[in-house]
């Protein structure tokens, strides 16, 4: 906040500036060349040992007795690739709430309450392909913080008022993801470059973490996290030994994940695309173009990191000097080689620019791309790009943490440890026609997808140049399915079930408990996809488990019916079985009927909600929820115990799609004793979808012998 | 049951917090013990630490200059300096110094012209504008021809650089990166004649492009950023904390670089420096490059603020209305870091908005579940002049900033009412012990510290010394200080406050 530090600003993780030397440099006396460099002084790999443990996990350790200090961090196979379609947020909400939610033996606020108070530091995520644990603690906390540690990853609690107060952080995550441009830009760069049905492309939504619960990180955990997968890297004050011993006992009864290893998803070789995220207050616009690049074990990896220094990963880069200074088109630019460890990295040019700029700053950018595929560097910018990889190198070794850290990544990889000798040896006898060459076996700037963020009534075109322009509407999906339900106390499960057994009373009181069964008939007026059609329904129930229902279209007519065990469908194709999921969804038809709901609600859980007012009247509120986690919300008119709307979940009649279905009940009448719906009306996702109106109701119907046989 | 757990748990705690004391003192004396230091005639400060483990070295140049010294119509231009020092000098970065020289005068005219006639704003004469622009396009380009852009950044990378980075505050530019340790007499070079004799080679474009653009995307693209420039706008009238680090637009639109050439001959001088080096190096070769190097630097002596705000007599409060997410900052005026309570700021601020235990944090997002975020801190936008203890909080979907507040100022009023507990001071004072001893970790964040503090509280020693300090903070202390400072008339509060998109 205080400081304007010049890496906080640039777009993208990438550094940025620099320029082509000038031809006119020959005369220049350049005093700094003059200066002596002496040999450097001998770089030497940290003393480190490397144990297996008896439970497959992979320990590096280095002792460092400079500061009181210890500093464990644990990588672990488990990531966001794992996570089921339509639970997106799942791993990234087991790695919070396995901190937050504490562990068998201590809750997460009370681990809180010790780590805070020993200054320690125990956190854990889940990332994309990997996740993990970090602690940092002063020598003699040491013990404390590793066996906080041992449990938060061994037998996590996942409490679940941490997960509720997790996905509430998350929300407000989506509610705010459009109000900074590089969270767009991220977001939607990653699914133009691995489509849209890659597990790390998928976009978390208010829907996704509703259909989260609990028991899914419990899985999620003990699916894809034990000691197997699993490399500690220990640096700090203390003995190897005895921390050998201490990590041992601490992990030795840790079980093994409950599944192997799947494959990684791989992401897909996509044409290019053209892509505008619209946002009309910008100012500004972030340009990326990108597309699949290659594995470090390529044969091109040294040549394309040398390509990549001279295109736009440093101060002699063409990209500053093309884009931002020759041109002035951009106030930060540069690109991404295109390498990754584990999967394909991302090839990436970006750059930001004024709204105005925005479509000469992406020509400008795919014309240099192009020139490097095209003609080979000059001398001078290899030269320049070799000494630059080389003088760095020591601060490959710089730190312990990262020489171990490199080691545990070389491992998972199935890299060489001394992959990096290779590398250095390679750069050192690398030629501009090796360059090229790798610049033109990795970068194919025809096929470099486009994504512009900013305003594009500023542009200073509309990008089809570079081919037909999809749009990208990043508006927030509302929440269709969920609700904001407090959570529930002794008082208002009691309150429920309380307005629940008024509600009874006022439809049928007596009559209602001793129902055996009932026969209706119903009218409905429904709009579909523009027609209006007329149905009639007839229902009949005989409890426990029979139900037939015959539906009059003006088209046909259809009958199903529940038989106990068995269901049959009869429609104008013929007779069919009802079999597996669609016998139970008959099952929760009959027991989802408001009758039913409101004859015996002691099964369920019945949650009284603040009374709110709908259609000018004042209703009560009952919240219902069965085991499989369907809900109900019931509205109970507070002057007559009536119910006025009932709201759940349903599906859209054409599509299937999952919708938010009301029932409101806009008058009754009585039919002997039981009030019934005179008018009903039905909406998904407050449009109206059908009125209806009740012509008969029967309580304990004569039912004739084989009325429920099939035919 | 569970009440009796935590005092047990806390009683451990404490018993640990107390051996641990004499304990991890030891690990840093070492350290302290092995820092050495001199001072130039022109009085730049340097400061060696000797770490022989990797062939490799990081510094720090602190200039005890920011945005602070700035006055009314050249706000932003230590910023502006900061980017300038990555121009080169008159060896680096040119192809002919003279000559550039010379186009630079031109160019310099060529804006001075250009500028009368803006300013007559709705007066000005279209047709001599436009002509001045060519005319100032064209000086530009001149003057460019005789760049070599970026040479200074190209030799320390080639050289094997890393962490090449500069920054400005209210208090203070930092400049810094790392390079192999047999490359100290470049380094020595490099950094030496850029503090002696920067040339402000391409002037008019860094400041018109990336600085002016660094503004649009901290301010007009972002709406927090553009939350946090108004609430310090707000917050001091008098102090030059008024003004933002980055500045106003209008003026980077008018600052000339003969402005940013007075602006540095006024402050960068040796007075204003620190250099800290730490890594693989000799104390002994590091005294003779700088004497080689740094004399260049001017010795005179640097000016002092005189301007401060007034006792602030009644709240302050701004809405912004925007269609992002809403927003909460809250600030309350307290001393600089030489202020008998500094310590007490800091532990208020902990116990108040620091970590997961923090009173905030247990309330409004553990609790209400009415923030994503709640922080606070004491030292914005900085801490060498009266500054403010600031709370910010972020609230969760579809909670008002408003709502927010109350909890916020809730929160604050059972500070002042009931103090805070033995433990949640101790927790203090363990935290800032390994804070401290993390900050220890790596030769840059060494180089950083020792130079920050010489460079503002005139002496390293007191960051060794910062946790004594801490630990003599008692109960009383925190509310006594609570009380003067958390009074209604000395807060300034600002929030964003979500409307629909005006179309």
């Amino acid at each position: 906040m205080k400081r304007i530090l010049k890496t906080a600003a640039p777009v993208l993780l990438l550094l940025a500036a620099a320029t082509l030397a000038s031809p006119a440099l020959a005369a220049r006396s350049k005093p700094w060349e003059k200066i002596k460099t002496p040999a450097l002084g001998e770089i030497r790999l940290p003393d480190y040992q490397r144990v297996q443990l008896d439970n497959g996990m992979v320990l590096y350790l280095a002792e460092d007795h400079e500061l009181p200090m210890i500093e464990l961090s644990a990588t672990i196979r488990a990531g966001q690739i794992y996570e089921p379609e339509g639970k997106t947020g799942l791993a990234a909400l087991t790695g919070e709430v396995l901190r937050s939610g504490g562990t068998a033996s201590w809750s997460g606020d009370e681990i809180d309450e010790k780590m805070e108070s020993l200054g320690a530091m125990v956190e854990t995520y889940v990332g994309e392909y990997t996740a993990g644990a970090y602690l940092s603690a002063l020598t003699e906390d040491a013990d404390t913080a590793l066996a906080v540690l041992a449990e938060i990853l061994r037998s996590p609690r996942f409490a679940e008022d941490k997960l509720d107060l997790a996905k509430t952080q998350h929300k407000a995550g989506i509610a705010r993801r459009n109000d900074e441009p590089m969270s767009i830009a991220r977001r939607e760069f990653s699914r133009v470059i691995l489509g849209p049905d890659h597990p790390l492309a998928r976009n978390e939504e208010y829907d996704t973490l509703a259909a989260i619960a609990r028991q899914d990180l419990a899985d999620f955990h003990a699916d894809w996290f034990g000691p197997d997968r699993t490399y500690l890297v220990v640096i700090g004050d203390f003995d190897a030994a005895a921390m050998t011993g201490k990590i041992e006992a601490a992990f030795a009864d840790w079980p093994a994940a409950r599944r192997p290893l799947p494959a990684d998803p791989v992401a897909p070789d996509l044409p290019r695309t053209v892509n505008v995220a619209s946002k009309d207050d910008l100012t500004q616009s972030t340009v990326i173009l990108g597309h699949k690049g290659i594995r470090n074990d390529d044969p091109h990896y040294a040549g394309i990191e040398v390509a990549n220094r001279i295109l736009g990963g440093g101060f002699a880069s063409r990209l500053f000097n093309e884009v931002r200074s020759a041109r002035g088109l951009a106030y930060s630019t540069g690109s991404a080689s295109g390498t990754g460890w584990r999967q394909p990295g991302v090839f990436v040019a970006f750059a930001g620019t004024k709204s105005e700029s925005t479509e000469q700053a992406a020509a400008v950018m795919i014309e240099q791309i192009e020139k490097m595929t095209r003609e080979p560097v000059s001398a001078e910018e290899l030269r320049t790009a070799v000494d630059g990889i080389l003088n760095s190198d020591v601060f490959n070794y710089d730190s312990k943490r990262e020489v171990l850290d490199r080691m545990v990544l070389f491992e998972m990889n199935g890299y060489p440890a001394d992959f990096l000798t290779g590398y250095r040896a390679a750069v050192q006898a690398m030629t501009a026609e090796q360059v090229l060459e790798a610049s033109r076996a990795v970068w194919k700037p025809e096929r470099l997808s486009v994504l512009a963020v900013g305003n594009p009534a500023d542009f200073d075109g509309d990008l089809s140049r570079f081919g037909a322009v999809n749009t990208i509407d990043i508006t927030i999906p509302e929440p269709k399915l969920t609700l904001e339900i407090p959570a529930a106390t002794p008082e208002s499960l009691a309150a429920g079930q309380k307005l629940l057994d008024r509600a009874a009373a006022a439809v049928g009181g007596r009559k209602l408990a001793d129902m055996k069964g009932f026969a209706t008939k119903q009218t409905l007026a429904a709009e579909i996809q523009g027609m209006s059609l007329n149905i009639t329904m007839e229902t009949t129930i005989v409890l426990p488990d029979r139900l037939k229902l015959i539906q009059k279209l003006p088209f046909g007519e259809s009958t199903q019916v529940l038989d106990g065990e068995k269901g049959w469908v009869q429609s104008p194709m013929g007779v069919q079985d009802i079999e597996g999921a669609d016998v139970a969804k008959m099952r929760d038809q009959i027991q989802g009927d408001m009758l039913m709901l409101l004859r015996d609600h002691s099964g369920r859980t019945c949650q009284a909600l603040p009374a709110e007012e709908l259609d000018g009247k004042l209703c009560e509120r009952v919240y219902i929820t069965d085991e499989n986690g369907d809900y109900t919300l019931m509205f109970l008119d507070a002057a007559t115990g009536l119910p006025v709307m009932e709201q759940s979940k349903g599906e859209a009649p054409m599509t299937g799609e999952p919708v938010t279905q009301k029932v409101k009940y806009d008058s009754y009448k009585d039919f002997g004793g039981v009030q019934r719906p005179a008018t009903f009306t039905i909406l998904f996702d407050d449009e109206v979808f059908a009125t209806g109106q009740t012509t008969s109701f029967t309580l304990n119907p004569t039912v004739a012998a084989g009325f429920f046989a099939k035919p | 049951m569970s009440a009796i757990r935590k005092t047990l748990v806390t009683a451990a705690v404490l018993a640990l917090a107390l051996g641990a004391v004499a304990a991890s003192a030891e690990g840093y004396q070492d350290l302290k013990e092995q820092v050495r230091e001199f001072t130039l005639p022109n009085g730049i400060h340097f400061i060696v630490l000797e770490r022989h483990d990797v062939p490799v070295f990081s510094f720090n140049t602190y200039v005890s200059v920011g945005s602070a010294q700035e006055v009314t119509g050249i706000t932003g231009i230590a910023h502006i300096l900061e980017h300038m020092a990555f121009k080169g000098t008159a060896e680096i970065g040119t192809t002919d110094a003279k000559k550039e020289a010379q186009a630079m005068k031109a160019e310099d005219a060529a804006f001075a012209a250009l500028k009368a006639e803006r300013l007559k704003g709705d007066r000005a004469d279209p047709a001599r504008l436009a002509e001045l622009e060519q005319a100032f396009t064209d000086a530009k380009d001149a003057a460019r021809a005789f760049v070599v852009s970026n040479e200074f950044g190209q030799i320390v990378e080639n050289n094997g650089g890393r962490g090449m980075n500069a920054g400005t505050g209210t208090d203070d530019t930092s400049y810094m990166y790392s390079l192999p340790s047999n490359r100290l007499e470049l380094w020595a070079y490099l950094e030496g004649t850029r503090m002696s004799r920067p040339v402000l080679r391409e002037f008019y474009t860094e400041k018109d492009g990336p600085v002016t653009e660094e503004r649009r995307m901290r301010t007009e693209n972002s709406p927090i950023g553009m939350l946090v420039e108004q609430f310090q706008n707000l917050a001091f009238m008098a102090h030059p904390y008024h003004h933002s680090t980055i500045g106003w637009m209008t003026d980077l639109n008018t600052i000339t670089r003969e402005d940013c050439e007075t602006f540095y001959r006024t402050h960068y001088v040796g007075r204003n420096m620190t250099v800290a080096v730490v890594g693989d190096v000799d104390f002994d070769e590091v005294k003779r490059l700088a004497g080689k190097y740094f004399t260049g630097v001017s010795s005179a002596e640097p000016p002092v603020i005189e301007t401060f705000d007034a006792p602030q007599k009644g709240e302050r409060r701004m809405v912004i209305e925007d269609e992002s997410q809403p927003f909460y900052i809250c600030g309350y005026h307290i001393g600089n870091w030489a202020h008998a309570d500094a310590a007490v700021y800091d532990a208020i601020a902990d116990i108040l908005g620091q970590g997961r235990t923090s009173r905030l944090y247990e309330r409004l997002v553990k609790q209400d579940k009415s923030a994503v975020q709640a922080f606070s801190f004491a030292g914005f936008p900085g801490d060498k002049y009266p500054t403010l203890l600031a709370v910010l909080g972020m609230p969760a979907k579809d909670v008002t900033a408003e709502q927010l507040e109350a909890a916020v100022l809730e929160e604050i009023q059972k500070l002042v009412d009931g103090g805070v507990t033995e433990q949640e001071l101790a927790g203090v004072k363990r935290r800032a012990r390994a804070n401290f001893v993390r900050s220890l970790e790596g030769n840059m964040g060494l180089a950083a510290q020792l130079s920050e503090y010489q460079g503002k509280q005139g002496d390293w020693r007191l960051m060794f010394e910062q946790l004594a300090a801490i630990d003599a903070v008692t109960v009383e202390d925190v509310q006594r200080v609570a009380g003067e400072v958390f009074v209604p008339n000395n807060r300034t509060v600002a929030f964003i406050k979500t409307v629909e998109a005006a179309n």
